[in-house]
């Protein structure tokens, strides 16, 4: 090829119309065939553009917009998920906040629980206190009550043998005689 | 039969009291007069109920005396006539010694006790220091 243009230069160099010509000849290009050759090209060139070219550059221009608008979408769907995301952690700051408030109030439900639960403990053990020391209290009223019973009983059961056993029937019978004056009063 | 028994052998008894006390005489009369006009065996309840009666009723006018050391008659008698006065109908005395009273003495007219005795004084007193 490189050859074949510094032949044609060094011809053209000698005569340049002549080259030239024959230079398009070598090429198929006469000027016989020219006009026809335009029209078959332009012929070609319209079929090809009007079946081949602008189809293609339609599907071209359809993928273009595709393209782009899936990246438009692309972006849309970014942004949304951005904000889907600022959503998200408003969200989760929002729980947070919560749990964390949630938290505090079980917190604070529980001590107050621990401490009802302490005065109701402390409430019940002095009942339980009490209510020993009344049963201690009752049983040495009761049991006071008993020996003083149990003394009596002792005490008059002596008080009655040693009289039985001191009195004789004159002091009876004044005795006696006492009682039917008693009786007639 | 036991109730209509019983008002009659209320009525029988009234029959047999004289000057409010019952009269041996007036028994023997109302029994006399009872097995002649009846049977035997149609008489049984009605003499239970008449022999219950007469009994309740010399309970009635017996002041049944328990005493500790001796007691004089004068004395039963002082009581009997205490009670005679006190019910409004007679009442003699009997009774009977009973040193386990320790002094005094326990008189029963009927279903009524009056305790006079150093035992049931003893007993209210150690009731009292036990109470």
């Amino acid at each position: 090829m490189t050859q074949l243009f510094l032949l044609a230069a060094a011809e053209q160099s000698a005569n340049p119309a002549a080259g030239i010509v024959e230079l398009f000849g070598r090429f198929g290009v006469d000027r016989h065939h020219l006009i026809p050759q335009l029209v078959n090209f332009a012929l070609l060139a319209f079929v090809l553009y009007r079946f081949a070219i602008r189809p293609a550059l339609g599907q071209m221009e359809e993928r273009n917009r595709l393209i782009a608008q899936g990246l438009a979408d692309a972006k849309a769907a970014e942004q949304r998920l951005a904000e889907a995301q600022k959503a998200a952690d408003a969200k989760l700051n929002a729980a947070s906040d919560e749990a964390a408030r949630v938290l505090a109030e079980a917190r604070a439900s529980a001590a107050r629980t621990v401490e009802a639960a302490k005065s109701e403990a402390a409430a019940a053990a002095a009942e339980v206190l009490r209510k020993g020391q009344a049963a201690l209290e009752s049983d040495r009223v009761r049991m006071l009550n008993e020996v003083r019973g149990e003394l009596a009983r002792l005490v008059v059961d002596a008080s009655g043998k040693v009289l039985g056993q001191t009195l004789d029937d004159a002091q009876r019978a004044r005795l006696n005689e006492a009682a039917v004056k008693e009786l007639a009063r | 039969m036991p109730v209509s028994a019983r008002a009659e052998a209320k009525r029988l008894l009234a029959l047999s009291l004289e000057g409010g006390a019952v009269s041996p005489e007036r028994v023997g009369a109302v029994l006399s007069a009872l097995t002649s006009s009846r049977p035997a065996h149609a008489l049984r309840p009605l003499l239970r109920s008449y022999l219950a009666a007469v009994r309740r009723e010399l309970a009635r006018g017996e002041a049944r005396i328990e005493h500790a050391g001796p007691l004089s008659s004068e004395q039963a008698a002082a009581v009997a006539a205490h009670f005679s006065r006190a019910l409004g109908r007679p009442v003699r005395a009997a009774a009977r010694r009973n040193d386990a009273l320790i002094a005094g003495f326990r008189v029963r007219v009927g279903d009524d006790v009056t305790d006079l005795s150093a035992a049931a004084r003893l007993d209210a007193l150690a009731r009292s220091l036990s109470a």
